[in-house]
């Protein structure tokens, strides 16, 4: 009763709007609801119907007695068959567990990028104009100016390829 | 005149040689790395 009372009280509509489920995991909770749903409307079918059988009354109509007796029997013997879900019910909490698991450290990892974004964001706004950058703070930010002067330079060629191209030529000769 | 000065054409020579080796000796090792450098860092930041 304890989970048939817990799946009444979740509000299908607002699960799927407030945790902005889409593709996939919304078609799927969707489904789940309607196998809920089928599996209650079934129950409420068929305990509407009676479930004892006056097998006195069929005493009286029929003349086999024996075959009442035998039914009756047969009747009060009949045990639904249940069914052991703890081993379904200990899945689902393993899943659980591991969903949980794996939302801490996608919360985790998201946090971090966060916070590197933030940084980023800080380093961006606070950041001078081109136009106010020295070439030393150009080149200490990235290493990479020096060794390409350093290897133009040791190869006696004093023009960087494709800066003419680009940038246009100033000398006079 | 001063070119009858003994050994001013030596003089001069020594000193064409030495202000030459100077000159180049400074523009290879100071002066052009630091256009090239400029150059470079221009390339870079037009390409960010």
């Amino acid at each position: 009763m304890a989970t048939r009372s817990a799946a009444l009280k979740i509000d299908w509509a607002k699960v799927s709007t407030s945790l902005g489920l889409r593709g996939q995991t919304a078609t799927s909770l969707q489904a789940f609801k309607k196998r809920n749903d089928d599996a209650r409307r079934k129950v409420q079918v068929l305990s509407e119907q009676p479930q004892t059988v006056d097998f006195a009354h069929y005493r009286g109509v029929l003349k086999n007695q024996a075959i009442v007796d035998e039914i009756e029997k047969h009747f009060k013997s009949f045990k639904p068959a249940t069914y052991d879900v703890a081993r379904q019910l200990k899945a689902i909490d393993a899943f659980e567990a591991q969903a949980v698991q794996n939302a801490e450290q996608t919360k985790g990892k998201v946090e971090a990028e966060l916070q590197n974004l933030q940084k980023t964001l800080e380093n961006i706004e606070t950041a001078r104009p081109f136009e106010d950058l020295t070439v030393d703070e150009v080149a200490s930010a990235q290493p990479e100016i020096d060794e390409k002067t350093a290897s133009l330079v040791s190869k006696g060629k004093w023009m960087p390829p494709g800066y003419k191209e680009r940038f246009g030529d100033l000398s006079a000769v | 005149m001063p070119q009858l000065v003994p050994f001013f054409f030596v003089n001069q020579v020594v000193f064409a040689f030495v202000i030459l080796t100077v000159l180049i000796y400074t523009f290879t090792k100071f002066i052009l790395p630091r256009f090239v450098r400029i150059f470079i860092s221009r390339i870079y930041i037009n390409k960010l």
